[in-house]
């Protein structure tokens, strides 16, 4: 700038710069005058500058006749927003107006899964099949704000399925508010709520839904659900996979780092539930979560081909070291276990792992169904399945129809009891009340009559002084 | 700056220089509009995702730079509502179109654009390997999209397009047609294929896709209503009959011979030999090593027959196929192990089977292969 400006002021000097100040050279200095400026009264217009002139017309007529073109032939085409954007030169854009992407492309070697995800932002999808789970729902929404993994890579999916109660609508209110929060580090990714119902004929209270005689056909109506919801919500762009039910109530925040952190293909931890005092005070809840056994691999090959083996019931007996019995409640929460067969209450698995087409099966895949045939179907594809023994959460407790009786029964004994106990006071200290009333009401007779007996006391008494009176002031009369 | 006579410049501005600008001027605009993304019709864009994170069968918003992008909506999808009818035209049902390509072929793009299926409907996956060769046909691939997708006619183009790039362990190795058919490779290349196929169809598969249709990247000619007319016959799983054009030597004259051998009815004999292997061994068709006496549908087509007889099938290959999302989404997929001694799509037929899917195969509906 100042070399320029100097060099310039060397070509015009500053201080006449006074006689320039209207662009026009006065006065007698003359240092520039190269073209004659004189004041020449215009008269007609040379024919070379009408031509242009009329040219200019022409160019303009056409530019405005081009615009409108462009403008209406948009318009029909596709509502206009391109020539829209054009007048408003982008700057009114957004709104109904935007452009589509159309094309993707992913590399499906960046999302295979780390130890470390959260460092290097890699995206997990948590999967939650619902049913008639509306009660169960404020519990897990609180779970979900409080996990530690950045929640702007959670992508979360929900597969509500033949449910009579307001599922829907509270899972829809609930998910809406936490991404109208204010806080950015609340606001989760993608969320899908998906619909489909299966005309589940399965009863899903407690009762029916442990029954032994309803597993086969349950698991396997169960395992459609999942594959139905994975399958619909998976994306290029996850590298994990967390299932997780709904009625878990207590887990650490850090849940999906902790998994994570084992780097393995298919993780569960072990899931036991708290108990009221009067059953022991907490029992193993997932009896799914096992290592396979000989006698179980005997007993398979004896079942027929559409049979399915369930964990947790005297029917079958496999023997087969179970997750849940191996908790140690002061144990080290890294010991990990090779399993083959998986519960479903909390699975973190690499997105690759579902990828590869290992599934939930909704047949009997090797005499097992849903979570434990997902746990043997991975193991065939060479995926690591481990179990952590010592690293345990917390299922909910809904009391069975029997710990219900149970529960009744108990409390008609407490009440069966008490009467008793007032019925055995009674026959061994005798009724006093009787007595007590009856003297009560000889007290007061006699209370009574003594008043009545000191008010006629006192009323001879007074008639006496009278008489007295009397008798004096008739011996003073006299 | 420091000219004395440039107001003076100004004001006699040549009539010349305007109509230059103007030129100037609508140049400029003309590669506004030209350098701009296509236009999409209303339908198109009320389909479309607000967000980069959607299911991949639907196109997005671009965002437009500047501001924030708002946290994801809270998206609704019915899977009740998305039907599998024989008349997916009337009822505007999404395919998605599945491809595990190695190789471009420019033939089997220009087929794809001739579809009589509205292309709005249509969404394309593709899973290379990362490899040179892989590299190569990704290029090719990408420049024909753009093509399509960038400067054609709003009818070539397809709802959404995803390219997913994998290195699957081990790699698909050689594509050459000798080494790739022999024996002992078969098996590791079909998990590797089989892994590919499930990858590409469990990224893609969506909340809104009706009908899966796999079509190989070396088939090089369908009819343009094969989506239409697969879809007519409600089937689960319908498979048509591959084959390939060839010069006839003999004959001299263009002929054509039966290609895919994986769609067939099982025999006794493969019965008895899969008893006789171990559980992690697999039966291959079409070698002579290991004769299965299975009833092969390619054998099967007539000069005469109809077009749209139907053959119940046990094992299907993957040429071409179309396929009900039921039937993935209930988890029928292509296993990369040993599945009743069955891999791959011969695998799969057997998985929707004991789903309670039945795969049928149509012995003189034809597509062709490529030749090499």
């Amino acid at each position: 700038m100042l070399p320029f400006a100097s060099s310039g002021s060397k070509v015009t000097p500053r201080h006449h710069a006074s006689g320039y100040s209207n662009g026009y050279p006065r006065g007698g200095g003359k240092t520039f005058d190269i073209s004659p400026h004189r004041y020449q009264p215009r008269g007609t217009t040379p024919a070379h500058r009408r031509r242009n002139q009329s040219l200019v017309r022409i160019g303009i007529v056409a530019a405005v006749l081009f615009l409108i073109i462009l403008f209406f032939w948009s318009r029909s085409g596709s509502g206009g927003s391109t020539a829209l954007s054009i007048f408003s030169l982008g700057l009114l854009s957004g709104g109904a107006d935007f452009q589509l992407e159309t094309v993707r492309y992913h590399d499906l070697s960046n999302v295979q899964g780390t130890a470390r995800g959260w460092e290097r932002e890699e995206r997990i999808l948590v999967c939650v099949p619902l049913r008639d789970a509306e009660t169960h729902l404020p519990m897990f929404f609180a779970h979900l704000k409080n996990l530690t993994y950045p929640h702007h890579l959670i992508d979360m999916a929900f597969l509500v399925s033949d449910s009579k109660d307001n599922t829907l609508g509270v899972l829809t209110k609930s998910m809406e508010d936490i991404q109208a929060w204010d806080d950015d580090a609340m606001h989760f990714g993608e969320i899908s709520i998906i619909e489909k119902d299966f005309g589940q004929v399965v009863n899903q209270d407690v009762e029916s839904r442990h029954g032994f005689a309803a597993q086969a056909g349950r698991r396997k109506l169960m395992a459609r659900a999942r594959n139905w919801l994975l399958s619909a919500a998976l994306r290029p762009y996850h590298s994990w996979v967390y299932w997780r039910d709904v009625d878990v109530e207590t887990a650490p925040f850090t849940i999906l780092e902790d998994l994570m952190r084992h780097n393995k293909d298919v993780i569960v931890p072990n899931v036991w539930r708290p108990l009221p005092e009067w059953l022991g005070g907490e029992q193993p809840y997932d009896l799914n979560s096992w290592q396979e056994s000989d006698t179980a691999l005997l007993l398979a090959d004896t079942l027929d081909e559409d049979a399915v083996i369930v964990e947790g019931y005297a029917e079958y007996a496999t023997y087969r070291p179970h997750l849940a019995y191996l908790r140690d409640p002061y144990g080290d929460p890294d010991v990990e276990m090779e399993l083959d067969g998986v519960g479903g209450v909390s699975i973190l698995a690499k997105a690759k792992v579902f990828r590869y087409g290992v599934h939930f099966p909704a047949f009997s895949f090797e005499k097992h169904a849903e979570t434990e045939g997902f746990g043997k179907m991975a193991r065939k594809m060479d995926f690591s399945v481990i179990g952590l023994p010592h690293y345990t959460i917390w299922h909910a407790y809904e009391p069975s129809v029997d710990d219900i009786k149970h529960m009744e029964l108990a409390q008609e004994q407490a009440e069966k009891e008490k009467a008793e106990k007032a019925q055995k006071m009674k026959e061994s200290f005798g009724d006093t009340t009787g007595q007590w009333e009856k003297d009560k009401t000889g007290m007061q007779k006699i209370a009574v009559q003594e008043k009545k007996k000191d008010t006629a006391a006192a009323a001879a008494a007074a008639a006496a002084v009278e008489n007295k009176a009397g008798v004096q002031a008739g011996e003073g009369k006299t | 700056m420091a000219r004395p006579m440039g107001a003076v410049r100004l004001k006699k501005t040549s009539p010349v220089t305007l109509t230059v600008g103007v030129a100037l001027c609508l140049f400029i605009l003309y590669f506004l509009i030209g350098s701009s993304t296509p236009d999409f019709s209303a339908s198109r864009k009320a389909t479309a995702a607000s967000h980069p994170l959607s299911p991949p069968t639907s196109p997005f918003r671009k965002s437009t730079g500047g501001g924030k992008l708002k946290p994801p909506p809270v998206a609704h999808y019915n899977l009740n509502n998305v039907t599998t009818t024989p008349d997916p035209l009337q009822n505007r049902e999404n395919i998605l179109l599945l491809t595990p390509m190695a190789r471009f072929y420019p033939a089997y793009w220009d087929n794809l654009l001739q579809l009589k299926y509205p292309h709005e409907l249509i969404t394309l996956g593709f899973i290379l390997p990362k490899t040179k060769e892989g590299n190569e046909a990704t290029k090719e691939l990408q420049k024909r999209i753009t093509k399509t997708q960038k400067y054609g006619a709003e009818k070539d183009r397809f709802k959404s397009i995803i390219i997913l790039r994998e290195d699957i362990d081990p790699p698909i190795s050689s594509q050459d047609e000798s080494e790739r058919h022999k024996m002992q490779n078969q098996k590791i290349r079909r998990a590797a294929m089989a892994k590919a196929r499930n990858s590409l169809l469990f990224s893609t598969l969506g909340p809104a896709t009706s009908w899966i249709l796999w079509l190989d990247a070396d088939v090089i000619e369908t009819p343009p209503t094969i989506i239409q007319d697969l879809a007519r016959h409600d089937q689960a799983i319908i498979a048509p009959n591959c084959f390939q054009r060839f010069w006839n030597a003999e004959k001299k004259e263009m002929d054509e011979r039966p290609y895919d051998f994986n769609n067939w009815q099982d025999s006794p004999t493969a019965l008895d030999l899969a008893k006789q292997m171990g559980p992690d061994d697999i039966l291959l068709e079409g070698y002579a090593e290991m004769a299965t006496f299975r009833t092969l549908m390619a054998y099967l087509s007539k000069e005469d027959g109809l077009l749209h007889e139907e053959l119940p099938l046990d094992g299907v290959g993957g040429a071409a196929l179309l396929v009900k999302a039921d039937v993935h989404r209930d988890g029928a997929m292509f296993p990369a192990f040993s599945f009743y001694n069955l891999i791959e799509t011969e695998g799969f037929a057997k998985m929707a089977k004991r789903l309670g899917w039945q795969p049928v195969g149509l012995p003189n509906y034809k597509v062709y292969h490529y030749n090499e």
